[in-house]
């Protein structure tokens, strides 16, 4: 059976850098290097017309995905629901601003939404009207081709309930625009490496097989990692067991490298450890 | 580009109308990894050289466009991308002396997917929050 697995960058790893030190191409460069062949980026980081899509940033990102060889992998967006101090966002206001997301991102091909909802507890629960709000754009998804995807991320694990109530949702309306992207963060095991500080009190996580029942429903990866070794290891993840289930249960989709670590800011260093990480997960893959 | 500081070198000056000096001016850029709605600013208290500015007194111009705190906290069509300064304005009558200042800024911006006690910021307070804190950049110069 052919692979189907590929690899990306989320370019929020370059946020320490970027329009410092960094501007998009650089970015775009710095994935070529590595055989990366999808990037995820952050409409509301990196469109500098957002939130409308200038004539000229779209010109600029059908030209570096062609000179690069990189293709849309996902987009994300926020529903931030803490809009203004003293009330929350309604839903008409969420609505606009999703579809306009969706109009954006179908313009620049990509397919693949994650959507970041609101959260009202330390465990990182979604806001109580999170089925409200999606489902009142579904039939918006549908006609732009989007599928969204909330980020299943540290200190939720996949055990939580939510996780749990998405499927449920999933299987319940039927929906091809609702999916799954799980952070690779659920799986950290190691809290002792000096350098690695993750907001984990419990330091609970899930176990890697935790992840296949949710494989049908996963359409985007996370590649959190946080360190890396010089002999091409990452300290805190079990990637090894992860990216064999993975290839085992034959999932599709992108592994996008999502740096977290620390000295962001300094210059050249998160290119470092991108490389070090497509070393590895080349290795893992084997291609 | 930017400066690798949140205060920037770039845009600290005096705002000259009709050959007056009317006020100053400084430049920040946001200290977060994306933009946001200018509803979601939780702007605070401005200092030079020792005298507080509270944030009523400031004004801040985005995209080309000048806001009030309380325009702020009401403009949820409005961005501010992360690749874009902001400038605070102080109108205030002769400026600031020539030589040297020491500024500090103090703004935090709603983090909704954060829980929420994190977004706790205390406008006039010193302590930082998630995305936000006080931030000083000192020997600035006046030409």
């Amino acid at each position: 059976m052919t692979n189907k697995i590929k690899r990306g960058v989320a370019i929020y790893s370059y946020s320490g850098e970027y329009g410092r030190s960094m501007n998009l191409e650089d970015c775009f460069k710095d994935m070529y290097d590595m055989g990366a062949t999808g990037i995820e980026i952050l409409a509301n980081s990196h469109i500098d017309s957002y939130p409308e899509l200038s004539d000229d940033y779209l010109a600029e990102w059908n030209r570096l995905c062609q000179k690069y060889n990189i293709e849309p992998a996902e987009y994300g967006h926020w529903i931030d629901t803490r809009l203004y101090k003293d009330r929350d966002m309604s839903l008409e206001e969420a609505r606009e601003k999703l579809i306009n997301d969706f109009k954006i991102a179908n313009k620049l091909g990509f397919k693949i939404l994650r959507t970041k909802m609101g959260v009202i507890n330390g465990e990182l629960a979604p806001v109580e009207n999170w089925r409200e709000i999606i489902k009142s754009v579904l039939p918006e998804a549908e006609k732009y081709d989007v599928i969204m995807c909330p980020e299943i991320h540290l200190t939720t694990v996949l055990a939580d309930q939510f996780v749990q109530d998405y499927v449920d949702f999933i299987e319940e309306t039927g929906t091809k625009n609702f999916g799954l992207n799980i952070d690779l963060s659920v799986f950290q095991n190691r809290f002792d490496v000096p350098g690695v500080v993750v907001f984990n009190p419990d330091s609970k996580h899930s176990l890697p097989e935790e992840i296949i029942p949710l494989l049908p429903y996963v359409k985007c990866i996370h590649a959190k990692f946080n360190k890396m070794d010089d002999d091409f290891n990452e300290l805190t993840i079990p990637y090894p067991e992860v990216l064999k289930i993975l290839k085992e249960h034959g999932w599709e989709g992108y592994l996008l490298s999502e740096y977290e670590g620390e000295k962001k800011d300094v210059p050249g260093f998160v290119s470092q450890e991108l490389r070090k990480h497509h070393v590895m997960m080349k290795r893992i893959l084997g291609h | 580009m930017l400066e690798l500081q949140v205060i920037q070198y770039r845009g600290f000056h005096n705002i000259v109308e009709d050959g007056e000096v009317v006020g100053f001016q400084v430049c920040v850029r946001s200290d977060y990894y994306r933009g946001v709605w200018l509803s979601q600013l939780r702007p605070g208290k401005l200092i030079v050289d020792g005298v507080t500015y509270a944030k009523e007194q400031v004004i801040w111009e985005i995209n080309g466009k000048d806001y009030t705190v309380d325009e702020l906290a009401q403009a949820s069509n409005d961005f501010w991308c992360i690749t874009d300064v902001a400038t605070l304005k102080v109108m205030q009558k002769g400026g600031l002396a020539q030589g040297f200042h020491d500024v500090s800024v103090r703004f935090a911006a709603s983090c909704s997917y954060m829980p929420p006690f994190l977004d706790i910021f205390d406008e006039n307070g010193d302590e930082n929050s998630f995305n936000g804190g006080t931030y000083t950049r000192e020997k600035m110069i006046i030409v």
